[in-house]
Parts: structure tokens; C-alpha cells; sequence
């Protein structure tokens, strides 16, 4: 299908953490919803990706997200999914520009360390900025079953509103029983979240390998 | 094209969404929310949502005649969903209290309790709580969700904080929510969490915690969560809504049960639960329950319990109080098929209660293995996400005092079977 893009991934994992909906509403602009899993409490995404194969070669990624709600339109399919990631750091230039130029994506600009430490029944990424921890995350393998997910991620650049489409193939595995762990770090790279009011368990754990992530062309959105 | 064609595929199927895709639309009509849930619906309720809601026929005793939401037939079952723990609402006294009262009160209240709507016998039945519960007084409400949302939203205030489990029922957080107050969710039953997050708030602060908690049937860690409270100067609020009854020397609840009953401040509880029947109260110092009667919304903007209903309520209360046997009974009941169950190699998860689930763990079989257990001659429903954490899914059983040994065997026969059938538990 033309105008797709797409990106093959060894592991992309990610953890869901509760937050302070006041700290969900500070990030996101004025357009995007946070969605709440209690009064008061939204949800930070920390997800990391070890691509395989791309337009800018292997690389690794580290997105720091809100999980806000999605928008549906009559007609077309139904997103599981809406984030706005309102920090995202590569560890090649390549793929920072590329990201930048194509998805309109906030970046850290400089590159950044993202270690996998594969396990038998979990992963461990630590990501490192500028040569200081920024975050440590694990998280724990449950039942695998192929899926084919339609995800939604809203971006703000300047004063546009993007919005991309994306399909992550692959083979999936999700559970909410509080055994992964996070570590944020005080550094510049944490500065928008209240780190003590982040939980340190995610109340869901996904897990997706060997896979493909999808991006259909970019929409710009009428302006909020 | 059907759900394991398509799951087969790869193409998304039912079992990949739940009812918390569908919370928020786009759009400026909110009739926009339909048309994605709809389409999700029409797939999932063949494929086990059905189970939801299937009328019954009969009265909720050990047996009830359930109308299947699939076929249409009409079936006895064994009764292991309706609350009843004490098989109260169809006795005879109970019956013929609510009917006498029927006769001469006629069909509703006809009115809100601080207009027009208290008939003497919604003040016999504030009474014989107040004396059940040894307190001063204690004032009613139309549903237990009313108590809850009633009482916390008359008592805290914007800038006020309120702690709630992260179990915590919906009518608590709603009543926290109407109360503007900052909510902040501890662990569940984790008094060192409470600790953390009540440490260095100042102002107003109440802590609210479940007697029994409804999903998982464990019993709240009061003596920690009491010290915790204290130290920190926050009141504590405890909702009896499943241990109302049954916990204590006298029924009294969790806090009678760990002798607490004086350091909790507020003591909430219910009346559709072990009574069988409808309704929610609060129970304390005649000081509280004047305040409450004030400025509980959700009690004065309805209309009081039906007087036929409150009757037959005050005939239940009356019961409990003269035969503590039947919380025996039920003890006995809950030990029977807790022992039973371990014999089985059947997971109950933390339950220490007459609340006890079955668990599946499995959200894509659990429609499949609950479907199985009625047609094996059980009536009980599944319980997934987003009610509990994806892949906690289970089968919820409430036990009565009023279920026979032999009910409670073929009930353990024909769960043991499916979830053997359904590599859920070792054959």
C-alpha cells in the first residue's frame, strides 16, 4: 500500500503507569483528553523499541507518553489505543531527523543509551542520557498470541496537530499483574513528570517481538 | 466472518476490545459513542456478554430459573450469583411483612424522606439498625450506591483529601468525585502505601476503605489501616456494604469482627446483600446522622425505599438479630466449599469470605468456561476486565447460609469438570 511506512522490531516493550491526572494535564495540550484509570489518575507510557529494520537502519527508541482518548471517526476501524508522546530519544541521529521530518515527534536531540537486558520471562531496559540513568524498566512476559493492534499517536508541532494511524503486527503479550518495575531518574529528561507520584509498578505490562510497526501517512488535524 | 476466523487472520476481533474502548467518542453528538460500541457489541454478546443480565424467573433461593440471553430456554439452575448470604428475602416473615405492608402503604414512598416520604415504618427500620449496630442513631438510604455517594459528598469538600483503596467500589469513588475533594488511591489493603501517600497532607483527610471487598472477597487489613489513619489525623470510613450481617460476635461487620467498631468513624452498610432485598444506611452518633440527613444529596433528591420494602427490610433485621445461627450456618458453608475447592486444585485467590472467586485468569476462555458451567446447571456469572486486571478474570460465587451440602457438591463437580475440560485447573 503506498505512503506506508513501516518498521521492523525485535522487542517493543511498554509500561503503563499511573500518574496524577494534574501531571497528565500539564503535558498534553488543551485538545487531548487524558484518559483516567481512577478519578484523578491517568496513565504514563513508558514504551521502548529495538528496531531491526527501517528507512534509517537498526536503531534504538525510548517513548515517553500520555494515554489520551483516541479519535473516532464513523467508519473506520476502531484504534485500541490514542497516546500523545511528548518526549521520544533515538540513539542514532538518523532516525531522530527522520522521526522529526516525517512524524512531527518531540525529540531529545541528542542521542541517547537504551540497553535490553533479555531474561527468560522478562526484559530490562535501561535508558541513559547525556552518560546519567534516565529510567530502568522491566517488564514480565505472560501468554504470547499473534495480534495486528490499530494504535493512534497525536503530535503537536508548533502551532499543527498531527495525528498518525499505526498497525503494530507481532507477536504480543499483555497482563496487568504487577510484576515490572520502573526506575525514573531525577535528569532533565524527567523534568515534566512529578517522579514520586509515578508509580513504580505498571498496572499493565505489554511486551510485542518480533513484529512490524506501521504508519499509515501523517493527518494534520483541524486546528483545536 | 467469525471470531476465531478472524483472530486467525490476525484481523482484530471481539475479545481484542472490552467496554473501556469505548468511554470516550469524537465528535461534537454524543451520539457518536453508539455506532463503534455497537458494532463491538453485536460480536460479543453471542460470544458470551450474553451471560449478563439474563432474566430470572424466579425467586433468588438456591435454585432460581434463569432465562437463557442466547437460546431463550428457560432452565433451573444452582444458584451461586444472587447475593442473599443469609437466604433472608423469600422467607416468610420477611414476605409477608413487606406484603402486609404493601396492603397498607400501597406501592412507593411517594415522596423524598425529608418531604413527604417517611412512613413509621422507615423509622422502626432506622431503629432496630442503630440497636443492631450499637449505635445512636442511623439514617437510610434508597441503594447502598446512594449511601456511599450521599454520605462522602455531605461530609468532604473541595480541598478536602479522601483515600480510597484502589478497589474501591464505584459508588465511593463517585461519591468522592461529587465531593470535589482531591482523591488519591492507595494499594489495595497496603497500609504502608497509605502510609506514603497520607504522609505530609494537611487539611481534611478521610480514609475509605470495604469491610469485604467485592471482587476479590478479601477482608480489609483494618487494625493496620486504623493505625495508619490515626497517627496521621485522618477519619476513617468503612463500607460494610458485604460484611454487614455476617462479620463479628454479632453481625456486626469487620470492625466488630477485629473489635475496631469505636476507632472507625463512619460505619456504612447495606441491605442488598446479606438481607437479600434493597437499600443503604449509615449508622452513628445522632449528631452525624442529623448533618447527613441535611446534606445528603442523593438521599433527599430521591424518593424514599418503598414502605414495603423497608418493611420487609425490619423483618430481616429482626432475623439476623434472633438467629445468629444462620451466620454460623453460612461460616460453615464458606469452610465446606473452601475446603472443597482445595481438594480440587481450584485457584480462589485471596477470598476469606463468603465472597469467593473462582479464578480463570484467562480472559479469552472465560466466557467459554462460564457458558460450559451453565450448561452443567450452575448459574454464575464471569467477571473480566475492565470489573477486574486483564487476565484476572474469574467466576464470582456468593454463598448463603441457605445453600444445602449437596448444592455446594454439585457445584464443586461441575466447576472442577469445565475447568479441567478447559486446562484451568489440574485433572
Amino acid at each position: 500500500m503506498p505512503g506506508l511506512t513501516r518498521y521492523g522490531y525485535r522487542d517493543a516493550i511498554s509500561g503503563f503507569f499511573e500518574f496524577p491526572t494534574e501531571n497528565a494535564r500539564r503535558i498534553l495540550p488543551a485538545h487531548l483528553e487524558p484518559v483516567e484509570v481512577h478519578h484523578g489518575t491517568s496513565v504514563f507510557a513508558l514504551t521502548a523499541f529495538d528496531f531491526n529494520q527501517s528507512e534509517v537502519g537498526a536503531y534504538g527508541e525510548v517513548v515517553m507518553a500520555v494515554v489520551v482518548a483516541p479519535l473516532v471517526k464513523p467508519g473506520q476501524p476502531f484504534p485500541k489505543s490514542a497516546m500523545y508522546p511528548y518526549l521520544v530519544a533515538t540513539t542514532t541521529k538518523a532516525a531522530r531527523d527522520h522521526a522529526i521530518e516525517r512524524w512531527h515527534l518531540p525529540h531529545w536531540m541528542d542521542d541517547v543509551d537504551v540497553a535490553f537486558d533479555r531474561q527468560k520471562d522478562h526484559l530490562t531496559v535501561r535508558v541513559k542520557a547525556e552518560g546519567a540513568p534516565v529510567a530502568d524498566l522491566t517488564i514480565y512476559q505472560y501468554e504470547w498470541h499473534p495480534v495486528s493492534h490499530l494504535h493512534q499517536s497525536f503530535m503537536k508541532d508548533g502551532e499543527a496537530n498531527y495525528l498518525a494511524q499505526i498497525t503494530m503486527e507481532g507477536q504480543h503479550s499483555e497482563h496487568e499483574n504487577e510484576k515490572g518495575s520502573l526506575k525514573l531518574y531525577e535528569h532533565p529528561f524527567n523534568k515534566v513528570l512529578a517522579i514520586p507520584d509515578v508509580y513504580d509498578v505498571p498496572f499493565r505490562e505489554q511486551w510485542m517481538r518480533d513484529g512490524l510497526q506501521t504508519f499509515q501517512p501523517l493527518e494534520q488535524l483541524e486546528a483545536a | 466472518m467469525e471470531a476465531a476466523q478472524k483472530k486467525q487472520a490476525g484481523k482484530p476481533v471481539f475479545s481484542d476490545y472490552d467496554y473501556s474502548n469505548f468511554y470516550y467518542g469524537s465528535g461534537d453528538d454524543p451520539l457518536n459513542l453508539l455506532p463503534p460500541f455497537n458494532e463491538w457489541y453485536r460480536e460479543a454478546r453471542p460470544n458470551g456478554y450474553y451471560l449478563y443480565a439474563e432474566p430470572l424467573e424466579s425467586a433468588p433461593t438456591t435454585k432460581v430459573r434463569v432465562k437463557n440471553g442466547k437460546t431463550g430456554e428457560v432452565r433451573e439452575l444452582v444458584n451461586l450469583a444472587s447475593y442473599n448470604y443469609l437466604g433472608i428475602s423469600y422467607r416468610d416473615e420477611v414476605k409477608q411483612a413487606a406484603a402486609a405492608a404493601l396492603q397498607k402503604y400501597g406501592l412507593g414512598a411517594s415522596g423524598s424522606p425529608i418531604l413527604s416520604g417517611t412512613f413509621d415504618v422507615h423509622v422502626e427500620l432506622a431503629k432496630a439498625v442503630a440497636e443492631f449496630k450499637d449505635k445512636e442513631a442511623a439514617i437510610l438510604f434508597p441503594t447502598g450506591y446512594s449511601a456511599n455517594v450521599g454520605f462522602i459528598s455531605a461530609i468532604m469538600r473541595s480541598g478536602d483529601h479522601i483515600f480510597c483503596d484502589q478497589y474501591s467500589h464505584a459508588s465511593i469513588v463517585d461519591g468522592a468525585i461529587l465531593a470535589k475533594s482531591k482523591t488519591v488511591f492507595f494499594r489495595h489493603n497496603n497500609p504502608m502505601d497509605l502510609e506514603r501517600k497520607l504522609s505530609g497532607v494537611r487539611g481534611k483527610k478521610l480514609v475509605v476503605v470495604e469491610g469485604v471487598y467485592s471482587m476479590d472477597g478479601d477482608v480489609c487489613v483494618l487494625p493496620e489501616i486504623v493505625d495508619v489513619a490515626k497517627r496521621h489525623g485522618a477519619r476513617i470510613l468503612i463500607d460494610e456494604a458485604h460484611s454487614t450481617f455476617l462479620f463479628g460476635p454479632n453481625g456486626r461487620g469487620v470492625s466488630e469482627h477485629f473489635g475496631l467498631d469505636d476507632q472507625v468513624d463512619f460505619h456504612l452498610g447495606t441491605f442488598s446483600k446479606s438481607l437479600g432485598g434493597q437499600g443503604g444506611f449509615v449508622a452513628g452518633s445522632k449528631e452525624l446522622v442529623d448533618y447527613v440527613t441535611g446534606f445528603g444529596r442523593s438521599r433527599f433528591f430521591s424518593c424514599n425505599l418503598a414502605p414495603a420494602v423497608a418493611a420487609g427490610l425490619l423483618a430481616g433485621v429482626r432475623i439476623v438479630m434472633n438467629e445468629p445461627q444462620l451466620r454460623a450456618h453460612l461460616w460453615s458453608n464458606v469452610a465446606y466449599l473452601r475446603r472443597r475447592f482445595a481438594e480440587e486444585g481450584i485457584d480462589i485467590g485471596k477470598s476469606t469470605s463468603q465472597v469467593i472467586p473462582v479464578m480463570v485468569n484467562n480472559d479469552a476462555k472465560v466466557f467459554a468456561v462460564a457458558e460450559k458451567i451453565q450448561e452443567g446447571g450452575l448459574f454464575l456469572q464471569p467477571v473480566t476486565y475492565p470489573a477486574v486486571p486483564k487476565h484476572k478474570s474469574r467466576l464470582r460465587i456468593s454463598v448463603s447460609a441457605a445453600h444445602s451440602e449437596a448444592e455446594l457438591e454439585f457445584a464443586v463437580g461441575v466447576i472442577a469438570r469445565v475447568l479441567r475440560e478447559e486446562g484451568i485447573c489440574r485433572a
